[in-house]
Parts: structure tokens; sequence; C-alpha cells
């Protein structure tokens, strides 16, 4: 049986389509004023890639923000729980998931069965989020991508003083007319992110496996300075981890459809 | 959830639209006497005696704290902020009185502005001990004395025994009455939502207890006509600092978590037990009742009581779940919390910490953490 998960963020939505536990396609798109709109976006792009049609699927699970508006699931269930089951699907050795989505991060812990035993979020401010990178990126004129990469490049990076987004493009405009190279500004923007998530990581306590799941996750900058603040490797996933909620709202539609 | 469309929840939704209701507004019209509070160790019945009327001090549907926020620092909670903005929008000025404790710094801050600013007909605080022994009762006993002797001087009303009284014996039966309708609470599927015995009990300490009686009366009778509210998904407790605005539990009850039990400053347990009148004068016994059916984290050497209080909750009404709600910056909760989530947690009793603002925002995010935290109960 052929299930399917989709998940509205507030900056890009995502499907993916399982048939047991072989991944059959996966699309993910910029999300839109109107989350029903994406969903059906992202889940013909994600069929084409199967190349199924919508009669194919038997189940398919909704999550994130615009999960109560996607017209065509059958069930929804919280980003978080689905983070967790996306990431344990994918390896069974995790016990703690860092999501750093568009607009908030998570911290999850779980146990070894991949119950959630504790969970916490940041969603009331922009620093430690997705469009924290976002508004750095632009201010150094970079592409987003790039902010990771060219920060394995720093030989002096900054440290920011302040991890507010609003004060610390003050400082990254400071260092800018000082000519800094923009490779230990972005070191120092990857350094302050990982800082501020740390902490709100630290507060479910961290046990090994540890990933980082969520589009910040693509950031090797961030992975890297996490990976130095919390002490601990960051265990790469086989997936695009963008596309972690996704996989667990399928897997859980799986698992509805009563397939172990 | 199903649950079913009541009258009488749409008429204490009216009520709450406005700090100043309707009912205030009649009793003032008939030459009563409206006097604000706006912590839970004031005694209400001794706010009941002859003319006068109590009234919480609330501020849903306040939409922001802009002029609050020029005299208040951001690091004070925004219940206080709310209040003191609708003070400066004239939205109690009905109101003859106000009777504080200063039971944080906050509250003792907004207090300084509004005598300030405002410059009130009457302003009383009681000075709350954080203690509670026998020398804490005579202590208490005494403040209320000196809050009582006032309001006879400044509002020329009868605050004698048989006042009080009276006054006991009219807030014990509207307490006994919400207490009773609160219990169906402990049914497997209770007959009424969270957010509408929420509704129902925020109204009435925003009213005059007589005018606000009937419609309470008529609720009651409403929920024992219809239907039980079936298909919930968990019984849950929110436990912490003041929380006005039911939709807060109206976001937790649309995922499914049935609110079947509170234990916050402006809930019901153990904020309705009736006032006991032990044959030692009324004031002593309001001086009592305000220790016994409050447990505040300002209370010194009590956090034990306050945990186990939960606990038994839990036990008695069957909750599956701990929703603890903090209003940031507040640092009585913020402080307590910390234990009481470890606490619970230890006992094996799921909790799910929440801070928030006082004025409903982030839906989303809510309802997120919600259905998480139900998820991760299994449910």
């Amino acid at each position: 049986m052929i299930a399917a998960g989709c998940d509205v963020g507030s900056l890009t939505t995502k499907a993916v389509i399982l048939n047991n536990a072989r991944l059959l396609g996966h699309a993910l798109v910029r999300s839109s004023f109107n989350p029903e709109k994406s969903a059906s976006e992202v889940m013909e792009k994600a069929l084409a890639s199967a190349r199924l049609t919508m009669d194919d699927i038997s189940l398919c699970v909704g999550t994130g923000y615009g999960r109560e508006r996607i017209g065509f699931v059958k069930k929804t269930v919280s980003e978080i729980s689905c983070h967790a089951k996306g990431a344990h699907f994918l390896q069974p050795s995790i016990r703690t998931i860092i999501d750093i989505g568009g607009q908030d991060c998570k911290a999850i812990r779980l146990d070894a069965k991949g119950e959630i035993v504790k969970f916490i979020t940041n969603d009331k401010c922009a620093s430690g989020t997705g469009r924290f990178l976002e508004v750095m990126a632009k201010l150094l004129g970079l592409e987003l991508g790039e902010l990771g990469r060219i920060s394995g490049q720093a030989t002096h990076p900054i440290t920011l003083a302040s991890t507010c987004t609003v004060w610390a493009q003050a400082e990254v405009i400071m260092h800018l007319n000082e000519g800094m190279p923009k490779a230990d500004l972005a070191a120092g923007i990857n350094e302050a992110m990982a800082a501020r998530v740390a902490i709100l990581a630290r507060s479910v306590g961290i046990e090994q496996d540890v990933c980082m799941t969520g589009g910040v996750a693509k950031n090797p900058g961030v992975v890297e300075a996490m990976e130095k603040q919390l002490g601990v490797p960051m265990r790469r996933l086989r997936l695009d981890p963008q596309l972690m909620g996704a996989l667990g709202a399928a897997v859980f539609a799986r698992e509805r459809l009563g397939v172990s | 959830m199903k649950t079913a469309d009541r009258k009488a929840l749409k008429v204490f939704q009216e009520l709450l639209e406005n700090p100043v209701n309707r009912l205030v507004e009649q009793a003032a019209g008939d030459g009563r006497i409206p006097l604000g509070y706006s912590c839970s160790f004031v005694p209400e019945p001794l706010l009941m005696a002859d003319r006068l009327f109590p009234v919480r001090l609330h501020a849903t549907g306040i939409a922001g704290t802009e002029i609050a926020d020029n005299y208040l620092s951001s690091l004070v909670c925004s219940y206080t902020r709310s209040i003191l903005e609708f003070a400066f929008d004239d939205r109690y000025d009905l109101l003859q009185g106000w009777v504080f404790v200063p039971s944080c710094a906050h509250m003792q801050r907004l207090q300084d502005n509004l005598e300030y600013l405002k410059k009130p007909g009457f302003v009383h605080t009681i000075d709350v001990p954080r203690k509670v022994s026998e020398a804490t009762l005579d202590w208490m006993e005494e403040e209320l004395h000196m809050l009582s002797d006032r309001l006879a001087s400044h509002f020329q009303v009868d605050m004698g025994p048989d006042s009080l009284d009276k006054a006991i014996a009219s807030w014990n039966e509207y307490a006994e009455t919400v207490k009773a309708v609160g219990e169906l609470r402990k049914r497997p599927d209770p007959p009424l939502t969270g957010t509408e015995f929420h509704a129902m009990l925020m109204a009435s300490l925003a009213s005059p207890k007589d005018l606000i009686m009937p419609e309470i009366r008529a609720f009651r009778d409403e929920v024992e006509q219809q239907g039980d509210i079936t298909g919930h998904r968990a019984r849950l407790m929110v436990v912490g600092g003041h929380l006005h605005d039911p939709d807060f539990i109206r976001v937790i009850e649309s995922q499914g978590g049935l609110v079947v039990a509170d234990r916050f400053c402006t809930g019901s347990i153990p904020g309705l037990m009736p006032v006991e009148t032990n044959g030692r004068g009324p004031v002593r016994a309001l001086a009592e009742h305000a220790f016994r059916k409050t447990l505040c984290p300002r209370m010194m050497e009590d956090f034990d009581r306050r945990l186990q209080s939960v606990i038994d909750i839990v036990r008695e009404y069957n909750v599956d779940g701990v929703v603890i709600e903090v209003i940031k910056f507040c640092d009585l909760w913020g402080v307590d919390s910390m234990p009481l989530v470890t606490a619970l947690r230890d006992k094996g009793i799921p909790v799910l910490k929440l801070e928030r603002e006082y004025r409903l925002g982030g839906e989303g995010q809510l309802r997120t953490r919600v259905q998480a935290f139900l998820e991760s109960m299994g449910r």
C-alpha cells in the first residue's frame, strides 16, 4: 500500500511518498500564502516524481503549520511527532533531534522505541530559526546555501554580541563597513545561530545519537558549529533533512494502514 | 470532540467582552458600589457586604499595551500591563475603589502607577503574610479588620458581623453552586467543556454574584439536560497563574484534550471552598479561608502542599496530563513551575509547560504544542 505525507511549513511545503519502507518520490516547493494550494502543488510534483496519481495513494497524513488546511489528508499529526517519527524511521539510534525550520526551532528527545520523551520549541523569536539566516544572507548579498559553504573558509570568525535578529543585523553591517571578509561574517552568524539553539537543545537533555532536521540542517556551517557547541557529533541522515516532517507523516500514514 | 452549542455560554462570553460588564453597570445604577481587585487573597465575601460588590480585574480583549509600556518595564508581566492599559483607557472608571495585595513586585508597580496617575478615590493594600501560622492568621485578621473599617467609613456601608455573615452566606451559596457544576467534570464523559466552565467562572468573578446567579443556574440546568462531551482524546488539567480568557482553554480543547480540572489563580480548585464560620467571628473566618482556598507560589515553605494538591486533583478528576501555563516574566509561577514540572514527571504524570502572554496569541503554535503533547502521551 502506498502512503504519503505532506508537510506545509511556514516557508516551504514538502511531500514524501512511501511504498512500505521504500521511498517512491518526494518534492519541495516554496510555501505560498495559500496552504491548500502549496499542498496540492507539492503533492503533484511528488506524484510525478514517483510516476503515480492521487488515486494510487491509500492514505496521506498532513503536518506543519498549514496541516489543517490540506484538503486531501485524512489525518493530521503535529510536526514535532512527525520529525521524531521520520528521524527514527531513518536512523533508529537517534535519541535527540534538533529541528530548525523557517520560523521556529524544536528540540526533541526520544526513547529507544522512538517515542517522544520531552520536547521544547521556540517560536517567539526569529533568532535561532531559518529566518535569521535568510536575513543575514541577504545582508551579505549571498544565496542562503552559500552562507554555509563559505563559512568553511573563515580564518577569524566574528563574535556576535547579540542574538536578536534586528540587533545582529546592525553588528553585521558594522563589520561589513569595516571590510571584514564575508567568510568570517558567515561563520560568526552560523556560530551565533548554533549557540542560541544549543541552549534550547540542552534543556531537553542531550542523548546520543543526535541529528539535525529542517532546512537549516543543510547548512554545514551551522551543523559544525552545533557539534562544537554541544560537544557531540551530528548524525547525518541519508535523506534531505528538510523532508523529515513529510517523511514522518508518511510513516504515520503507513502505520495507520497497518504496515509495520 | 463532540460539544454542545449552549445559550448560557454566549451570555458568559458576552459578559467577558468588557471589564465592566452590563451587570456591573446595572448594579452600579442601582446605587451599589463596585470594587476592583486582582488577587485571590482578597476575600470576595468581605467586598460583598451591604451595598458593596467585587469585580475581579481582567482585560480580556486587550489589543496592545502601548501606553502602559511607557510606565511599566518590558520585564513586567503582560497581565499587569494590560490592566494598566485598560485603566488608562478609562475602562474601569465605574469602579469606586481598588483593593490590592502586594502578591508580587509587578502587582505593586501596577498599584503605584494607578495611584499616581489615576488617583482613585479609594485604594487599599492588604498586607498578606508569606507564611501561614497562628500568628499570621492573627495578622491577616487585623488586616481585614483595617480594610473593613476603611470601607465602612469611606463608603458608609454596614460592615458589622451580621452584614458580613450575610455576605458570607451569599458567597457560600455562589461557590457551592459553581463548585457543583465543576464537579460534573469528574464524570468519565463530562457534560461540559473546560472552555464553558471557565467562561462561567470568569464571568462570575467579574459580575455581582446575585445578578449572575440566575445565569449560572440556567447554565447548570442546560448542562444537565444536554448530552455528555464525547470523543475526547485525553483529560487534561491546567495549572498556573492568572488566566481569564476562555479562548486559551478552547485552543487546548480544539486538539481533543478536554480540560476537566484547573489549579490556577483564577480557577475553581481550591478557590471555591466554602467559608467555614467557626464561632470566632466572620473576619477571622475570612482570614482563615483566604489561606485555605489560595495556593499561591508567593507563599514560603508551602511548595509541598501546592504539589500535593495537583497530584490529588489528577487522581480525583482522572487527569491524563497536566498543562502548566506561565505568563512570561511571572517570577512567582516561573520559579515554582520548574520544580513542579520535575516533581510531577517523577510521579509519572505527563506535563506540558507553556509560556504565554496574558492575551491569547500564537494560536497555531499553541495548537501544535498541545497536539504534540497528546501524541507524546499516546493519545
